[in-house]
């Protein structure tokens, strides 16, 4: 058969279907098993946007749904929040960073396991050692960078700000972010060793299991914190 | 030193990731009054920024991918597989939206003992107008980083959550005002 009918095929694999002209063709003609798995998910043959909605609505949902439960927390400070501005200013900057270390933490321990970096005795690993202080001193940096920040802006936006008030902010922004970066290795190690002593793929879970806990204890912690200075 | 590199790029990455949050918290210090209007718009707030970073993050994720594949070319018109990632776009924002709005409603209802429907008007109007918005920017700075030979996959991940948090709050406020 010719490589164009070959490939003709490919694109009418069904979706679900783990059909051996993949490798066929794989080893035939060094096309890679992306490309192929790419022409199968989204060939001609299949409703593109079924595939991503079907595919991607159920994570969406979760992971929407469980930061609206943090919001919960949020509520309840309300008052607060809506009277000392900077603390709303945090918010996002810090939903987003938090977001963005589990990411981090995630696809790197994902990336380690599969180097072989890390073995059984995880807390020996000299890279698992250093992501850690490079993360916790990021996190610091950056946690110290946004309390300031908004501290500034909220200042000149006119909001009832004393030197006090300041050292408080900084103290949930960097209180907070060090707590969290503890629970995103947590999550990160047991769930990433969970799943790849059950042969699955971790990256396909831990980034949304890491950034979702991050994202939900974000925004309690910080409701806590706030409840606790203010 | 493998240690300062990934120093490095990760505090690089968060300062343009940070930025943006920093934004979306200074337009939504200029909200206050809306916030204190509308009940439960901060526990529908923080699953909305989400859903907006997860489906312009993804969308340009895909993008890529097929546009490295060969799959399409960065193009706006007669590309197919543009058209199905737009659709679905659309069509996941309307029914995330719409579930955060009903989440919201009866959060706030159990939790603080107030029944208002406009929170589920509030999240379907804001869905729709940031993803008018968000879309067309998603779609086109992929586009434009491919055409000029950059990797989409390096920038967009931090670039849509900025842009996006920045969208969703002003397209909140315009669906308050609306409403």
């Amino acid at each position: 058969m010719s490589r164009k009918k070959l490939l003709q095929r490919v694109t009418k694999v069904r979706r679900h279907e783990h059909h051996p002209i993949l490798h066929h063709v794989h080893r035939k003609y060094g096309i890679s098993r992306k490309t192929l798995f790419y022409m199968k998910e989204y060939g001609p043959h299949s409703h593109i946007a079924h595939v991503i909605v079907r595919e991607s609505l159920k994570i969406l949902i979760m992971a929407s749904v469980i930061s609206s439960i943090g919001g919960i927390s949020l509520q309840f400070m309300e008052g607060k929040l809506l009277a000392i501005i900077p603390l709303l200013i945090l918010i996002p900057a810090m939903n987003n960073m938090v977001g963005d270390f589990g990411c981090i933490v995630s696809s790197k321990f994902t990336t380690m396991l599969y180097m072989g970096k890390v073995g059984g005795k995880w807390w020996k690993s000299r890279h698992l050692h250093r992501l850690f202080l490079v993360i916790l001193i990021s996190s610091f940096i950056m946690s110290v960078f946004i309390g300031v920040a908004a501290s500034v802006i909220g200042y000149w936006s006119g909001s009832f700000l004393t030197f006090g008030m300041f050292l408080k902010i900084l103290a949930i922004a960097v209180l907070s972010n060090l707590i969290l970066v503890g629970v995103i290795f947590c999550v990160s190690i047991i769930g990433g060793l969970g799943i790849y002593r059950k042969r699955e793929d971790p990256n396909n879970f831990l980034i949304p299991i890491a950034t979702s806990v991050a994202d939900l204890l974000n925004l309690v912690i910080f409701a806590i914190l706030v409840g606790m200075f203010f | 030193m493998a240690f300062w590199k990934d120093f490095d790029e990760i505090v690089t990455a968060e300062m343009a990731s940070t930025a943006g949050g920093l934004a979306a918290g200074t337009m939504l210090a200029f909200i206050t009054n809306q916030i204190e209007l509308i009940p439960a718009l901060l526990i529908f707030l923080p699953g909305f920024l989400e859903m907006r970073g997860n489906i312009s993050g993804s969308l340009s994720a895909r993008l890529s991918s097929a546009l490295f594949l060969g799959a399409t070319k960065p193009k706006v018109r007669k590309n197919r597989i543009l058209r199905g990632n737009v659709a679905a776009a659309m069509l996941l924002v309307v029914v995330v939206s719409i579930i955060l709005g009903v989440v919201a409603f009866f959060a706030n209802a159990v939790f603080f003992g107030v029944v208002d429907y406009r929170i589920i008007a509030i999240a379907l109007i804001a869905g729709i107008l940031s993803n008018v918005v968000e879309v067309p920017i998603a779609v086109l700075t992929t586009f434009w980083l491919f055409r000029h030979g950059h990797d989409p996959n390096n920038i967009m991940g931090p670039y849509v959550t900025t842009t996006g948090d920045i969208t969703s709050i002003i397209s909140v406020f315009i669906a308050i005002v609306i409403i």
